[in-house]
């Protein structure tokens, strides 16, 4: 996942635009002043040019391809590096197709799915003029290992890597590049399903190779894309322009990847949320990433969808996790008891219609996804369940973050434990370290919270794998908060992790969601709706969001 | 009735007595730091505390604003009675899904769009009095009362625990002199160099995740106690520092040294002699105190780093109501105003007492933001 649920949470987003204004420089006819969200009709005619001013909340954790890990740095990145494969810039399931970037075509997949073999397009160049080469990826990968990024997990399959990730010399062995042909060749050490969609990653995206093996984000490393980072501030903003050698080199080959449509953007870092819709509504701003806040959110919603704002559903899910491993959640039934209890219509209000319930692993739009619903809300049930349990009054420990309103789910789910019999203590820790905290086995009373999932890739092993699979289980960093170790179900996800995606596959994993809900390995409540939020001088009708990468801003245009 | 006063405007010195009652007014034996007394005030059955009284009850503003704190502390130690007889909810319940019944009109406690109700004063019973706090339809007016109980409990321990604290440092101080004093000076001095609401954070966050354990001792993260002795212990060098300078010229006294001449032991000296001089001194700044440590308190509940959710003070309160301050920001301005009433009755109140206790005396306890406690006439 885009990990680190804090920022994930936030990952809201949008598209924007910019009036014209006159000092954007952009062409044109534009006014000077955003017109009014009526002027703005459906279907609206864009126009070339300009810049596009738009907020975060927060900056990305990294300004670096190879270490971001977050849905505000890939979102940030997507238009300045791009990966030898990519995600087609569109909406829905259209962009979880896989098509290749800055490689020649998809990889020929041979040697039993452990051999894959790519080339590397001619005469591509980075912002820079420096000619991109084909060891550029071997150095991406590389980089990964040396800043110790939390993608690099998703490569350790690749020959010699987890020597390197020891040693951090000599290279990795699996990965052979041919510059004057620009062949690359990877071997994998055991078939990976999944090793199309993480090398659609950006943190595989090709790099110089002089580029220092430490966090750039003070310092952006010349694009491969459209744009280019101009500026890069940490905490306060960032900046981009085109980039000189797309038009003439890279993007006349890279036909399939928008060229993006305002000249220039500018990204501030803008704390207060309900100041950012204020400036969003004035025009001051084209773009916010993250949604109004949850006290807004409505009012937003009611007055601006369709002409400014759009709910845009998100590959992800919210759930409760408990800690198989201690007492009371070892017992079944108090895990099911759980799941009784938990309301997700109250936790839907809870969220100012934000969530939409579901009381399962996978989230809708997953390949995979078939819906059930094993645990009707019943609290009476719930209480028989512990009573069966013979588990009366057990104290546990309920962690969730301060973000709201993540803070008052967990208030929610207290006060349920509570009422079906156990005794249970909220703990709410800052978002900054919420999941480094219950992610490190050490901590005290690790017994059940709130957590949340947004998807890597459009792959259902990668809810699986990484947060159910009783061999992903670490003592830091740990994402198996649940602790969750069942053999046979651990066997399962593994086999299926080296198979290539089908019906057949995707059959099986909607028989393994049912089969960790009826371990009641969480009590999962609902998937995230996110949004698109953006000035009325900009084209909401052409914003794409993109399941991935949320919002793409080579999509946002400013209107005629 | 005491005399009135003919004039005054002027004040006549009290007659210096003899025993730690006199003392109590900062009088030493030798008639240095005299308190002066309106004329007629000190009859010949008129003590210091009399006299105090006295004063006191003439300063209309400060006993009104006692009454609004004895006023709002009744209301809060009655929480369980307007929480189980008229709101019929606890502090911590929520009502979420819940619809209201209201002069046969039924309306949902929270919004779909996550708005809550408004205040509904008697319409429903006194059900939801104040409205409902949020997305999760808690009892704002009962989350107010026992928010109430959690802010003056810390309040008002904090200030005990402070005050004894600080006495006995200023005491083994001041009386003692040398490395005693070296030590606690020193250790003071580390205290004052950290922002006072730095350290509480720091101190608050820490102990927020893995509680407190001190020997046999083990409080859990969302016990009061945690934010209570935070804000005591925070609050020590500048109650300690002060009351360290007024003995140190204290020991310097004829009484000090009759005392010691006659045999008296250090303890006798301290607790006896000392201690009694510092008593107006103290009372004032324990009182003081009591507004500083409600207003801290709301401070680090606000930060996340005082009172533990779901647990109510008025600090946590305006923290949740912030998140709704654009839509519903009634839900921030109802703690605020009862912390704004509750400090202001405190520190009018103190100030009378000061007046009363020791009208020359120029205590001042400012300890927010750094400020260090001034005492500009410590005798």
């Amino acid at each position: 996942m885009k990990k680190l649920p804090n920022f994930l949470l936030i990952a809201a987003l949008v598209a924007v635009l910019a009036a014209g204004l006159a000092a954007c420089g952009g062409g044109g006819s534009s006014s000077g002043k955003p017109t009014t969200s009526e002027g703005g009709g459906a279907g609206a005619e864009g126009k070339e040019g300009g810049t596009l001013k738009g907020a975060y909340t927060s900056f990305p954790d990294y300004m670096d391809p190879q270490i971001s890990y977050t849905a505000e740095g890939w979102t940030a990145m997507r238009p300045v590096y791009i990966p030898l494969l990519t995600y087609k810039h569109a909406e829905g399931e259209e962009g979880a197709e896989i098509i290749p970037g800055l490689a020649k075509e998809l990889p020929k997949i041979t040697n039993g799915d452990k051999t894959y073999t790519m080339f590397l397009r001619k005469g591509l160049k980075y912002s820079n003029g420096e000619e991109i080469k084909a060891g550029d990826f071997k150095y991406a990968v590389e980089r990964c290992f040396l800043t110790n990024s939390g993608g690099s997990p998703f490569y350790t399959d690749i020959a010699g890597a987890e020597q390197f990730a020891k040693t951090k010399k000599g290279g990795i062995s699996g990965i052979k590049v041919n510059e004057s042909t620009g062949e690359i060749v990877i071997n994998l050490m055991k078939p990976q399903g999944t090793f199309p969609n993480t090398l659609a990653l950006m943190f595989v995206a090709p790099i110089p190779q002089k580029t220092p093996a430490e966090d750039q984000s003070a310092h952006p490393i010349p694009a491969s894309g459209p744009y280019y980072l101009t500026k890069s501030e940490p905490g306060r903003g960032w900046e981009y322009e085109r980039n000189p050698y797309w038009a003439k080199d890279n993007g006349k080959q890279l036909t399939e990847i928008p060229s993006g449509h305002v000249d220039k953007i500018e990204i501030e870092v803008l704390r207060n949320q309900s100041t950012q819709v204020n400036d969003v509504e004035s025009g001051k701003l084209n773009w916010i990433f993250d949604p109004p806040p949850t006290d807004r959110y409505t009012e937003v919603k009611e007055k601006f969808e369709g002409t400014q704002f759009r709910p845009e559903p998100t590959i992800s899910t919210y759930y409760f996790w408990m800690n198989e491993t201690v007492e009371p959640f070892s017992n079944q039934k108090v895990r099911e008891a759980v799941n009784y209890a938990v309301d997700p219509a109250a936790l839907e209000r809870i969220y100012t219609g934000q969530i939409k319930g579901t009381q399962q692993i996978l989230p809708p739009g997953m390949p995979g996804y078939e819906k059930f619903e094993l645990f009707p809300h019943n609290v009476k049930k719930a209480k028989e369940l512990i009573a069966e349990s013979g588990i009366k009054d057990k104290e546990v420990t309920v962690w969730t973050d301060s973000e709201s309103p993540n803070n008052d789910a967990g208030t929610y789910y207290q006060g349920l434990l509570n009422e079906i019999g156990l005794k249970a203590e909220l703990k709410i820790l800052n978002p900054d370290n919420y999941f480094t905290v219950i992610g490190n086995r050490s901590t005290p009373n690790l017994d059940t919270g709130f957590s949340d999932w947004f998807e890597d890739f459009p792959h259902p092993n990668d809810f699986f794998d990484i947060l159910l699979n009783g061999e992903s289980i670490q003592n830091t960093n740990n994402q198996n908060f649940s602790q969750t170790n069942v053999p046979e179900l651990n066997k399962k996800i593994d086999k299926l992790a080296e198979e290539q995606l089908g019906p057949q596959q995707e059959k099986e994993y909607a028989e393994l969601d049912k089969e960790f809900m009826e371990h009641a390995a969480w009590a999962p409540y609902g998937t995230r709706t996110l949004s698109l939020f953006v000035s009325s001088n900009i084209n909401l009708e052409t914003a794409i969001w993109n399941p991935t990468f949320e919002t793409e801003l080579t999509s946002l245009e400013f209107k005629e | 009735m005491p005399p009135e006063s003919e004039n005054p405007g002027t004040e006549a010195p009290i007659p210096i007595g003899t025993g730690a009652l006199d003392a109590d007014l900062g009088i030493g034996p030798d008639g240095a730091g005299v308190v002066e007394a309106a004329p007629g005030e000190a009859g010949p059955g008129g003590g210091p505390w009399a006299v105090a009284w006295r004063r006191l009850r003439r300063n209309k503003v400060a006993l009104f604003s006692l009454a609004v704190f004895l006023l709002i502390v009744i209301c809060c130690l009655l929480a369980p009675v307007w929480a189980n007889q008229v709101a019929h909810t606890g502090p911590n319940t929520t009502h979420t899904l819940e619809k209201l019944h209201v002069g046969g009109e039924v309306r949902e406690v929270v919004e779909p769009s996550g708005k809550a109700i408004g205040p509904q004063w008697f319409e429903a019973g006194g059900k939801f009095f104040l409205g409902a706090d949020g997305h999760l339809g808690r009892d704002e007016m009962v989350r107010l009362l026992y928010g109430g109980r959690s802010s003056l409990f810390i309040g008002i321990v904090a200030a005990l625990i402070t005050t004894i604290l600080a006495v006995t440092f200023a005491l083994l101080a001041g009386y003692y002199g040398g490395w005693p004093d070296t030590i606690i000076s020193r250790a003071m001095d580390v205290i004052w160099a950290f922002p006072v609401v730095l350290l509480g954070i720091s101190l608050g966050i820490v102990l927020a995740v893995g509680g407190l354990v001190i020997g046999p001792i083990h409080l859990k993260s969302s016990s009061l106690w945690i934010p209570t002795l935070i804000i005591g212990v925070v609050y020590t060098p500048y109650m300690a520092r002060p009351l360290r300078g007024e003995i140190l010229a204290l020991r310097e006294k004829e009484f000090i040294e009759a005392a010691i001449a006659q045999g008296a032991s250090g303890f006798r000296i301290m607790f006896v002699e000392l201690l009694p001089n510092l008593l107006s001194t103290i009372i004032v700044f324990f009182t003081l105190n009591i507004a500083n440590n409600m207003l801290l308190e709301a401070v680090l509940s606000y930060l996340g780093a005082g009172v533990q959710p779901p647990s109510s003070s008025w600090g946590t309160m305006i923290s949740e109501g912030f998140q709704a301050l654009y839509s519903q920001p009634i839900l921030t301005i109802i703690p605020g105003t009862a912390i704004l009433l509750t400090v202001l009755s405190v520190n009018v109140f103190g100030d009378g007492l000061r007046d009363a206790l020791d009208p020359k005396s120029k205590v001042r306890f400012e300890a927010r933001a750094g400020t260090a406690a001034e005492m500009d006439n410590p005798i």
